[in-house]
């Protein structure tokens, strides 16, 4: 805050190289402004630029590019866990990559929210772009990123179809619940612990009920059911992101 | 740190030496660039030369001086400023220094040009000393050597010795039309 | 008049932490003191656009937060410091100051200009580039009042925007208020009763939720005097004879 001092040439102590104080309607201070933001400037990415447009939004298009679970080292980790998952699918015939998609989007979903992995979450509960507007973003995109991921890793040749997609609604269901506990409990740990131990639960049951693991995922039967879960827990999200809880 | 490293320090990314050679250079190219251009101008001119310094610091060999590179590519950017603006916008000293109409090839250079031709003249001595005296004779007024001793009642053997030192002092104002830090 | 509140509540579980306030200010520096658990930072959440009140109503910069559209238009030209910000320690100041500009809706165009000026005024010009996890604590504070300022907010919201400065930097920091307050409405909210008395132009001091004096730092000095109360400064014992006051009207109630 003593910077425009040294812009009025005060400091004599200084060998100019040349001679002359700057002359009094010369505002230097303007002008060392006009530099920085130049040199200061952050030059958005094509990723950045590409969602500004698609959403309308320039900060919109920088809190999702700033996503925990969208960075790329996040994203690589999705990518082998389903990969690995993959290979285990080969080998051993039983739907590693359907089992482990709706875990990894729990995870990065859960990883979109805020408190917890988000210090300045205060500051962001008053901005013109709404923390809400940018929670969906966020999770849609995880969401459609890890839906990518696991339908590239499980087009494997001769699976069956239910199989093959079977795993979205699940994924659906997981998710949403992973999210509307982060947003209940306001921690994104809570929210992944009760999506993987909630997933967890469901494949054990389901393969002590029948033997198998696969009607987890392919069964119709609990299409309904996932579906009903899905939509319950995101209306739960919604509502818990609301009215930010405070203590003071 | 002294303007060498500041300016080796920029070439590497690093804001904050271009601030430390902003406070330091910018008076003074402020004060060269105010007799030829408006302010609001000379602060625009100022803002492009010091971010074309920040993007070619890499190209700063350290055997020039800093002053003289900073005011190379400030009298550079002021004479696209001019150009830009058409004969329209130079000032009117300019203009009418080239009386008789003659055409110049770039009255944006020639502008500049004048700025340094000024200081230089500055630096024979006050007005009115035997240097300035001479000067404004011989190389203004364009007299002979034996006109200026009758009109300065000296020898012309001085008057001759004089020239000379004028000459002297001129060329290397003009070569080098930077002080810095005493090492003339 | 900038904000206007009246008869403002909020509780939280069982705590009542703002039990009927009434206030409206214009433009100009206003301070907001009171001890720890006063209410402050809870009033100046309400006003933040954080939390709603539970009762009462809320109008600032004209408009009712409690509508989405306007909600937005205020958060626009508002600037919010909170008592706790965290920092994205892999941001430079000027990532950061930008990110907050870029969710403040500010035309991109005008957002480089701006984030460099915010910068500049809080002193940090020379650790624009620097990485948030490479300062200070009073470094950080005053990052945090650049992305408050950023936008050139006509409503300025400071929680505690001292800590950490050291006395150099507060001076400067005054100067600055001084400076927003003739053109925008600054609440500084502290409880460092000297630290601010000077630049405000108006005080309200909070005990319990509720306002227990309002006027000028000079009405508040007045209150100390031959009162012996505690306090080695005017407003410092201003300040706590006011609250002793209340304390027992309290007590005897």
């Amino acid at each position: 805050m003593t910077f425009g001092h040294e812009m009025t040439g005060d400091r004599d102590d200084l060998p100019g190289p040349g001679q002359g104080r700057c002359p009094r309607d010369v505002d230097l201070h303007r002008v060392w402004l006009g530099v920085a933001a130049e040199v200061w400037r952050r030059r958005p990415g094509p990723v950045e630029r590409l969602a500004g447009r698609a959403l309308r939004s320039p900060g919109l298009a920088r809190a999702l590019v700033t996503t925990p679970s969208l960075l790329l080292g996040w994203v690589i980790a999705s990518a082998i866990v389903l990969a690995a998952g993959m290979l285990a699918t080969l080998g051993t015939g039983t739907p590693f990559v359907a089992l482990f998609a709706p875990a990894v989007a729990a995870a990065g979903i859960a990883y979109a929210y805020g408190p917890g992995i988000d210090p300045a979450w205060e500051l962001s509960q008053s901005m013109a772009v709404s923390y809400r507007m940018v929670l969906l973003v966020r999770v849609l995109v995880v969401f459609a990123l890890d839906a990518a991921l696991g339908l590239a890793a499980s087009a494997a040749p001769g699976a069956a179809a239910a199989v093959t997609f079977g795993w979205l609604v699940p994924m659906t269901a997981v998710s949403a619940l992973a999210l509307a506990t982060a947003t209940l409990t306001r921690s994104a740990n809570a929210g992944v612990a009760a999506g993987l131990a909630a997933w967890a639960i469901m494949v054990l049951s389901v393969r002590s009920a029948s033997g198998q693991v696969t009607p987890a995922v392919a069964s119709s039967v609990l299409v309904p059911p996932y579906l009903a879960v899905a939509v319950a827990c995101g209306a739960i999200a919604w509502f818990a992101t609301r009215i930010p809880k405070g203590t003071s | 740190m002294d303007d060498d490293a500041l300016i080796a320090a920029m070439a590497d990314g690093d804001d904050t030496a271009l601030r430390e050679l902003f406070a330091r250079h910018a008076p003074w190219l402020a004060a060269r660039l105010r007799p030829i251009l408006p302010a609001a101008e000379v602060e625009d001119v100022l803002q492009e030369s010091f971010l074309a310094a920040w993007r070619g610091a890499r190209g700063y060999r350290p055997q020039g001086t800093p002053g003289g590179w900073l005011w190379g590519i400030t009298r550079r950017q002021a004479a696209l400023w001019l150009r830009r603006r058409g004969p329209s916008g130079l000032p009117l000293a300019v203009l009418a220094s080239h009386g008789g109409g003659q055409p110049v090839a770039d009255p944006a250079e020639a502008a500049v040009s004048r700025a340094e031709l000024a200081e230089a003249v500055r630096a024979l001595g006050p007005e009115g000393s035997a240097m300035q005296e001479v000067w404004r004779l011989m190389y203004v007024e364009d007299r002979t050597v034996t006109e200026v001793a009758g009109l300065t009642g000296v020898p012309e053997g001085t008057v001759k010795s004089r020239a000379h030192r004028v000459r002297q002092l001129m060329r290397s104002a003009l070569r080098q039309p930077v002080r810095d830090g005493g090492e003339r | 008049m900038n904000v206007e509140i009246s008869d403002v509540t909020r509780r939280f579980g069982r705590t009542q932490a703002v039990a009927g306030v009434t206030l409206q200010t214009g433009r100009g520096v206003f301070g907001l003191l009171g001890p720890n658990g006063a209410g402050k930072t809870t009033l100046l959440r309400m006003m933040a656009t954080v939390i709603p009140p539970g009762s009462g109503r809320v109008r600032l910069l004209g408009r009712d937060p409690g509508e989405y559209g306007p909600r937005r238009e205020i958060r626009r030209r508002l600037g919010y410091l909170p008592q706790n910000l965290g920092y994205y320690p892999g941001f430079t100041v000027a990532e950061f100051v930008e990110y907050f500009a870029l969710l403040k809706e500010m035309p991109p165009g005008r957002v480089p200009q701006a984030v460099a000026t915010a910068i500049e005024r809080v002193d940090l010009g020379g650790r624009a580039r620097a990485k948030l996890r490479t300062l200070s604590g009073g470094m950080l504070r005053r990052a945090g009042i650049a992305q408050a300022i950023v936008n050139e907010p006509e409503l300025l919201l400071l929680d505690e925007p001292t800590a950490g400065l050291d006395p150099e930097q507060r001076v400067a920091f005054r100067t600055l208020l001084r400076d927003l307050g003739e053109r925008a409405t600054v609440i500084v909210s502290t409880h460092l009763v000297e630290d601010v008395g000077a630049a405000c132009s108006e005080l309200a001091l909070m005990d319990a939720g509720k306002i227990v004096f309002q006027g000028t730092p000079d009405e508040l000095t007045a209150r100390g005097e031959g009162t012996g109360a505690a306090g080695d400064a005017p407003l410092e014992r201003g300040y706590s004879a006011v609250l002793a006051a209340a304390r027992s009207a309290t007590a005897a109630a």
